[in-house]
């Protein structure tokens, strides 16, 4: 967006085609989510993690404070399993809270897993800028233009948004309590800051769509693109990256296994 | 009383870029009328921030006034004319907004000519734009809008620019955005890097890169970049929506010139409600009536010989409208139209005319110990403006005063010092820290120093608020950021009633000690059934004196109207009502004129100046240098986020109203 | 005189470009609310176990919030991706599986105003379609969380909860905004325009 997501350098994941990337980080979100063992979403979480950092063109204390995000999705994806899941050799309870060996560890797989959702993720968005993906999807996926530019414009128009909310957080402060108690006024939150934020948003986009068909946009003729989106040796590169990656992991989840766990659904 | 303006007014040719033509002084029309005409002619076509439901919704008031039966319509060419040379044609248009019971258009007949240039006028609301959306053949193929037509022509090509900078791109950076324009048309990938250079070049837009962020130009960069879109059209005709509605002077001047140089061999209609700066080179002008019929068409300076009066009742911002708004009383008060226009309800123009000092704060010590009591210290409605001499206290001091963004001084003031009665006119380029400086007095941003609101010196950002909060009244930019509310009157009244459960709240605290006695007590059921009683009592005084607050303001008769469906004039006043309701004795306003048409701007204006005359103190932000040079008393001169001057005009802080007056006319 | 022009049949039939550009800032606003709102769902989980599915609805609001505004087949769905994309763009630690999720979630979503011929704007429909993604989100959290795992009583109480906070939020809450909307004059003219404005024009 507005300087904080703009590489320092670019890779080679960087230059490959944004749809043909996609694809292949689909195909890795499949493989990641058929993986049941927990070495190998442990070890898929440090190798996307490395390569999160070498491979995404982002100064280290950038990516880290992104990283840091992913402490919370670890918890929210193990900590209720790890509390509440079944399993039969129960170490520790209280009260509803029942952790088990199997919950324990089919928690912290699910965490790790989470991990390596997140820097599948992150690795995909800081190495693709969203012009880029919409024109790729446009011209190798037939992407119909009208959401290809409704989405480019929308990215154009959302800073205003949340300057907004800022100007509506003022406001609001400005105009006091209105003689409200603090949970009435909780209460209206929602609804005090949706109504004149929508309100504008709503107004601009009719706004921006009318202007874009003026300048004669049509979604169903034919159109030329100011980016081309071809498919390079770069896509070559980033696809092996990402295979070697992958099956890194999974050799080194054979060879050297921390946890030496079955799989993760039917007991372990 | 009078005031004698010309003693302090700046001569015409010193005053402003607009005084083009020294125009004989029209007819001063008093402020009863003035007001209640606004009401009657403004709507929300600015469609700046007015949804069209506003629009639709204004329409009607107006329809009725038709004073001067003498002037006819005076169409230059008849309507049959022959059609070969037309570039753009109606005949017979009729076209109507969903969900509002009149025609926009009842059988409108026009035609223009192949590279002719015309400027549409006419009062917000009579659908001017919206005739430029159907030449333009946006309505009906963009936007469904019901029409019909006998005969309707549209160019064979147009190019439009909008009115507001931010709406019309969908790229985040130049050359993508023009690229885009090239997309749609076909053009091969390697042609377009010319073409766009080309065409940045042709709107004087000499860009370091072409691949920059279309958020880092400045807004009247922006509209010449939106021009150079729709050329890389190559458009026959260019129809202009106010596009130089939303800018400052010196982005006006530009657009304006970026235009007439591409608009040689084209056809050019022009909706504006600014006219300086196209006045001289339009062949035709056409004035719409509020009805969307056509009151004149004609060469432009027939038009403007002969319907001054209807220009200056439509807000049209002509050259000298400055010197007729300031013409303060003279003399030829009986103009027969300030009798007219019986649309509004006579209440309001009467509490209008009567009560300027209503809001007046009674001296500043004790301003805050009057608004506590929502009884007849407050009914200041009938009471004559303060003396001058109780005003010796600043209403604020600044020292060694700095704004802080992110931890960085955005704005810093050495010393000033703010006096009732004050109107202080607060300039600068965009970005300098103007709002900061605003932001930071109402303690919404962190900040260092001393800010001192008459005796008040708070320490800590919660008192910093609070103490902001009990002296300053503070009007955004957008006034439906301000709205908390589905209903005019419950706006005011939202601020009585947080204004009376401060004090209920104040009153109670005071007589307890510690923090965790008074948390209890508010929690009590003894002390909530309390607070609900005292509340209701409240009531019937707090919608009293709302309803008071608006017909001042001139919102009377729309107590019960959603704010958003206020036309942009409206809204405005809202926000200021809802602000000063509770006699605050400052009031900060960040560019209360921007986008208003000249008849929303001068009644904003007319209403600051008689908060002033009763006292008040005014700081607003303004890139009119009409209102620095004419109106203000001090002018702060901020740039590069510093108070670079804090300069007094001359103007005295006990003169009455400069703007027209409306006690003469009566 | 020339013959008559009516120009009734302007509209095209589908999804137009400003159907889609409103239905996708939208979407992004919504996002955007949705950060102030979490603060209220850090505080709801707070109160007891998985309380925090008390305010999840909020994830299926902008597909019911953009059908009740625009009426027209396919914005349920358009919206709910693009809530995800926001996420996604913005460096979200959900990544990929979010997209996943919406399009799940969207379809679920749109099937329920399909079934009743994207005729009906209810409060009750709008939530019967936040109950469906809900509904959507289950079934991916089984594959995607082994959510089919968890205590029995863990997963009724999770997912009653979502599916009441889904009906609630996505339905009577998104009503209510868009009946406010409805007010303050900004939905209109999001809608097709109905022949009698047409016949109107006569009068």
């Amino acid at each position: 967006m507005n300087g904080f997501f703009a590489p320092a350098r670019r890779t080679a994941l960087h230059r490959a085609n944004p749809a043909l990337k996609l694809t292949l980080f689909v195909g890795l979100f499949i493989l990641t989510m058929l993986t049941h063992t927990i070495d190998a979403s442990f070890y898929l979480a440090c190798v996307f993690l490395l390569l999160l950092f070498a491979a995404s063109g982002y100064p280290l204390w950038k990516t880290a404070l992104l990283v840091s995000g992913f402490a919370l999705a670890f918890a929210s994806a193990s900590l209720t399993m790890i509390l509440f899941g079944k399993g039969s050799e129960i170490w520790w309870t209280f009260g509803p809270i029942a952790i088990s060996k199997e919950s324990f560890y089919r928690g912290l797989h699910l965490g790790f897993r989470s991990i390596a959702f997140g820097c599948q993720g992150l690795l995909f968005v800081l190495t693709t800028t969203s012009t880029g993906l919409f024109y790729a999807l446009m011209q190798r996926f037939k992407l119909g233009p009208k959401y290809a530019y409704s989405f480019m414009a929308s990215i154009r128009l959302l800073p205003m948004t949340v300057e907004e909310l800022r100007v509506r957080r003022d406001a609001l402060a400005v105009r006091g309590g209105g003689g409200f108690t603090p949970f009435g006024a909780l209460l209206r939150l929602p609804e005090r800051y949706a109504l004149p934020l929508l309100a504008q948003s709503i107004r601009r986009a009719q706004r921006t769509a009318a202007a874009m068909e003026v300048k004669r946009f049509d979604a169903r003729s034919r159109r030329t693109y100011y980016y081309s989106s071809p498919v390079t040796a770069a896509d070559a590169a980033a696809w092996l990256l990402l295979a070697a990656a992958a099956a890194a992991a999974f050799w080194l989840a054979g060879t050297l296994p921390v946890f030496g766990l079955g799989d993760m659904r039917t007991g372990l | 009383m009078r005031w004698i303006a010309e003693t302090k007014r700046p001569k015409p040719e010193e005053a402003a870029g607009s005084a083009l033509s020294g125009p004989s002084v029209a007819e001063a029309v008093g402020e009863a009328s003035e007001i209640r005409r606004i009401e009657a002619t403004a709507a929300a076509e600015s469609a700046l921030h007015a949804g069209e439901e506003a629009k639709r919704l204004e329409v009607p008031a107006e329809t009725g006034e038709r004073r001067q039966p003498k002037l006819h319509v005076r169409t230059a060419e008849p309507a049959e004319r022959t059609t070969h040379d037309a570039a753009a044609e109606v005949a017979g248009l009729r076209l109507k907004f969903p969900g509002v019971p009149d025609l926009l258009f009842r059988d409108l007949s026009l035609s223009i000519r192949q590279g002719e240039k015309v400027l549409l006028l006419g009062p917000s609301g009579c659908g001017k734009s919206t005739l430029l959306q159907v030449l333009g053949g946006v309505i009906p193929r963009v936007t469904e809008v019901p029409l019909k037509a006998d005969r309707l022509k549209v160019p064979d090509s147009a190019g439009m620019v909008f009115q507001d900078p931010d709406t019309q791109f969908c790229m985040p950076y130049v050359d993508e955005e023009l690229a885009f324009v090239l997309e749609n048309l076909a053009v091969p990938r390697e042609d377009m890097r010319a073409r766009i250079e080309a065409a940045l070049l042709e709107v004087g837009l000499h860009l370091p890169d072409i691949h920059m962020p279309i958020g880092s130009l400045s807004q009247g960069m922006k509209q010449r970049l939106a021009l150079a879109s729709v050329l890389l059209l190559e458009p026959d005709t260019l129809l202009l929506d106010e596009p130089s509605a939303l800018l400052d002077p010196e982005g006006r001047r530009a657009i304006w010139a970026a235009v007439r140089r591409v608009s040689e061999q084209r056809t050019v209609i022009v909706v504006e409600h600014r006219i300086d700066e196209v006045l001289d080179w339009m062949d035709r002008v056409i004035v719409f009536r509020g009805d969307g019929s056509v009151l004149a068409d004609g060469p432009a300076a027939e038009v403007f010989r002969l319907y001054r009066a209807e220009l200056r009742e439509y807000g049209i911002w002509y050259p000298g409208a400055w010197e007729d708004a300031l013409a303060v009383g003279r003399g030829d008060a009986a103009r027969p139209e300030a009798a007219g226009a019986p649309e509004l309800p006579a209440g309001a123009a009467a509490s209008a005319a009567s009560c300027p000092a209503s809001a007046a704060p009674h001296g500043t010590s004790e301003n805050a110990a009057v608004s506590e009591k929502p009884h007849p210290a407050n009914r200041a409605s009938k009471q004559p403006p303060v003396a001058r001499g109780a005003f010796s206290e600043p209403l604020l001091r600044l020292e060694n005063f700095r704004v802080l963004r992110g931890g960085r001084a955005v704005c810093a003031v050495d010393r000033a010092a703010v006096m009732p009665g004050d109107l202080i006119a607060l300039t600068g380029p965009n970005g300098a820290g103007k709002s900061s400086l605003l932001l930071g007095l109402m303690g919404l941003l962190p900040r260092q120093g001393e800010c001192r609101f008459g005796t008040d010196d708070p320490a800590g950002r919660r008192e910093e608020r609070q103490a902001a909060a009990k002296h300053a009244a503070f009007v955004f930019q957008n006034p439906e950021f301000q709205f908390v509310t589905d209903r005019v009157l419950d706006e005011v009244a939202f601020t009585l009633r947080g204004e009376a459960a401060a004090a209920a709240q104040a009153g109670e605290d005071s007589g307890r000690r510690g923090a965790a006695a008074r948390l209890l007590a508010r929690w009590s059921p003894r002390e909530k059934r309390r607070r609900a009683r005292l509340a209701a009592q409240a009531e019937p005084e707090i919608a009293r004196r709302a309803a008071d607050c608006l017909a001042r303001f001139g919102l009377g008769g729309y107590e019960d109207r959603h704010p958003y469906l206020l036309s942009l004039g409206q809204k405005r006043r809202l926000s200021v009502a809802s602000s000063v309701v509770t006699n605050k004795p400052l009031l900060l306003l960040d560019e209360p004129t921007f986008g208003q048409d000249a008849r929303n701007a001068f009644a904003m204006l007319r209403l600051c100046d008689e908060l002033r005359a009763a006292g008040h103190a005014i700081l607003m932000i303004t890139h009119e240098p009409e209102i620095a040079e004419l109106l203000a008393t001090q002018v702060w001169q901020i740039e590069d986020g510093r108070l670079k001057s804090a300069s007094p005009t001359g103007r005295s802080r006990s003169d009455g109203i400069r703007l027209r007056e409306e006690a003469t006319a009566r | 005189m020339g013959t008559k022009i009516a120009q009734a049949a302007g509209r095209r039939k589908g999804l137009t470009l400003t159907d889609v550009l409103v239905t996708v800032v939208l979407s992004l606003v919504l996002g955007v609310v949705y950060h102030v709102w979490a603060a209220v769902s850090d505080v709801a989980g707070l109160l007891f176990v998985q309380s925090n599915e008390l305010v999840y609805g909020m994830w299926f609001a902008a597909s019911t919030l953009a059908f009740l505004l625009i009426r027209k087949p396919g914005v349920a769905l358009i919206a709910e991706i693009a809530a995800a994309h926001l996420e996604i763009a913005f460096g979200s630690a959900y990544g990929v599986q979010l997209l996943l999720y919406s399009v799940v979630q969207g379809l679920a979503a749109e099937l329920v105003f399909a079934g009743f011929r994207y005729k009906n704007g209810s409060a009750w429909v709008a939530g019967l379609a936040g109950v469906a993604a809900a509904a959507a989100s289950l079934l991916a959290d089984i594959y995607y969380g082994y959510v089919a795992e968890y205590a029995t009583w863990v997963i009724v109480l999770k997912y009653s909860l979502r599916a009441i906070s889904s009906f609630v939020i996505a339905g009577y809450l998104m009503y209510g905004l868009a009946k406010l909307l409805e007010r303050a004059g900004v939905a209109q003219s999001l809608r097709p325009v109905e022949r009698k404005e047409y016949d109107a024009l006569d009068r």
